[in-house]
């Protein structure tokens, strides 16, 4: 029987454990070791319990930060994104 | 209004504007999709749009939020990601081959030969949905500047923008729902009555209201002619926009979690809330719900569901304590058919046909954090909260309000929403 900490990338408790156990005490570290987070949800639904589990953890030794949520905050089509570059914007990299 | 959907061969009357996983949900259709890697059978789960759990194809293309798709005649939606169904999907034996887990990192790592072999049967397999039948067409971008910029529609979002359209500031709601009235609608008794009068209440107040409109982030590197820099990109259905705005509030609000137990995944295993939020559609999450978890939302959601009838099994998380959602087999990807219960050390099983958990929303602090705002976890609140002053500002021309500062439920929220419009007006 699983226990899914993260239901987007199938990400067990198991596997979190696991990560946990071998000395990493992050969020970022879980993510970037399981998957946890990287699906269309971008951790919405599994950020907080990982949270809490490193939190856990680490025994509270270790301050706990999410992972960096870059836009889009929600799976936009790349279409769409591209009908920015219709407008009058300008951006850092233009100057 | 009742319309027709198609629907993998099969026609399904709905109602005109119903959330699509609503219907489906109705007509007793219930494994909306398959997982990724082990090709478990999802169901409908949050029903905000957040989870990623009801993806499906709808008019031809793929990965459409089932529960953010409004019915309308003629609609045609199918599965994706099983082969050949996903009410039975044989690619489901890999959840039994791969019973410790699959590690994609380690995996057939060596020889090189069956490295390539396998990451191609792998890559068929994996991935979510296939490409669109024809590429989408998107409007021009709509370029605008208001006095204020309130995320979030729901009980906090409302009472910020009718205190600031009190105070004569042009203020524009963005909020990625079908329907304005955030967490509102999750109230059990009335909840659909609330939002309606918050909704009526800020339009008197001269605010303009945008649904399905879908804040995407704050792009600090990108500039709208004669403004500071900044942005805010927001997703419509057929278009984006880009705004800029004096004030920018975030009332994002809370999303829904799940519990840790097992088999914690399976279809019928849902958020408290998301059973209002059925409720306030008249629809009944099941005739047995397993409730679990303590507080005010849960009795008050336990005294509507009596109401409609429903026999609720009280599971209070101390005394008696989830251990596992139980169903019929995965491979036939079953809605759940009970749990087994941990009572004072002893093992127990009971029947329902919906486990619905309760635990404190998490606050939606990725946007207010992308602007500026500082978060802090803190578990008793629910999570990452936004920090702000007594005001509710949380960085230079950034004010945040409402649950997304820690879980307080519709009616704390909606007095936060006023004071911090009154404040950043």
């Amino acid at each position: 029987m699983k226990i899914l900490v993260c239901r987007c990338e199938d990400v067990t408790l198991e596997e979190i454990t696991h990560v946990l156990d071998r000395g990493f005490v992050s969020v970022e570290e879980c993510k970037r070791l399981t998957g946890l987070g990287t699906g269309p949800c971008q951790g919405k639904e599994c950020m907080l319990a990982c949270a809490l589990l490193c939190h856990a953890a680490g025994g509270g030794a270790h301050p706990i930060t999410p992972f960096t949520a870059r836009p889009p905050l929600s799976p936009t089509p790349l279409g769409a994104l591209a009908t920015a570059l219709t407008t009058s914007l300008t951006t850092e990299d233009d100057e | 209004m009742s319309v027709t959907l198609r629907f993998e061969g099969k026609e399904i009357s709905a109602e005109a504007g119903q959330p699509l996983a609503v219907a489906l949900f109705v007509a007793g259709e219930r494994v909306l999709s398959r997982s990724v890697k082990y090709h478990r059978p999802r169901g409908m789960f949050c029903l905000t749009g957040h989870c990623g759990a009801c993806l499906m194809r709808v008019d031809g293309r793929p990965n459409q939020k089932a529960c953010q798709v409004p019915c309308v005649d003629g609609l045609v939606a199918e599965r994706q990601n099983a082969f050949p169904s996903a009410a039975f999907d044989v690619l489901g034996i890999t959840d039994f081959v791969f019973a410790r887990g699959l590690d994609h990192n380690t995996m057939f790592t060596s020889p090189q030969i069956l490295h390539s072999v396998v990451q191609k049967v792998v890559r068929h397999l994996a991935g979510l949905g296939t490409l669109p039948d024809e590429a989408s067409r998107y409007g021009t971008p709509e370029v605008r500047h208001l006095d204020a910029i309130v995320v979030g529609a729901g009980p906090a979002g409302l009472a910020a923008a009718t205190a600031l359209g009190r105070a004569g500031r042009r203020t524009l709601v963005v909020d990625e729902q079908l329907r304005p009235g955030g967490s509102y609608f999750a109230e059990p008794s009335d909840g659909a009555a609330q939002a309606a009068r918050a909704v009526t209440t800020a339009e008197d107040a001269g605010v303009e209201l945008w649904s399905r409109a879908t804040a995407l982030g704050w792009y600090p590197e990108d500039t709208a002619p004669g403004r500071a820099p900044g942005v805010l990109v927001v997703g419509r259905p057929d278009r984006l926009a880009i705004l800029t705005a004096d004030r920018y509030i975030y009332a994002t609000g809370g999303y829904d979690q799940n519990l840790l137990f097992g088999d914690n995944d399976r279809p019928g295993v849902l958020p408290a809330r998301a059973a209002g939020r059925l409720l306030s559609r008249d629809v009944l999450v099941g005739e047995r719900p397993i409730l679990v978890g303590q507080g005010a939302y849960v009795e008050a959601l336990a005294n509507a569901l009596t109401e409609r009838g429903a026999k609720v099994e009280r599971v209070d998380g101390h005394e008696k304590r989830l251990v596992a959602a139980r169903g019929r087999s995965w491979l036939a990807g079953s809605w759940v058919a009970g749990a087994e219960l941990n009572v004072a050390g002893q093992r127990q099983r009971v029947s329902g046909d919906a486990v619905l958990v309760w635990c404190e929303p998490t606050p939606a602090s990725e946007l207010p954090r992308q602007h500026g705002a500082a978060v802090e976890l803190r578990p008793e609140a629910g999570g990452f909260v936004a920090l702000a002053d007594e005001h509710g500002r949380a960085a230079p021309s950034v004010w945040v309000c409402g649950d997304v500062t820690g879980y307080l439920g519709p009616a704390s929220a909606a007095l936060a929403g006023k004071r911090v419009g009154e404040a950043a007006a």
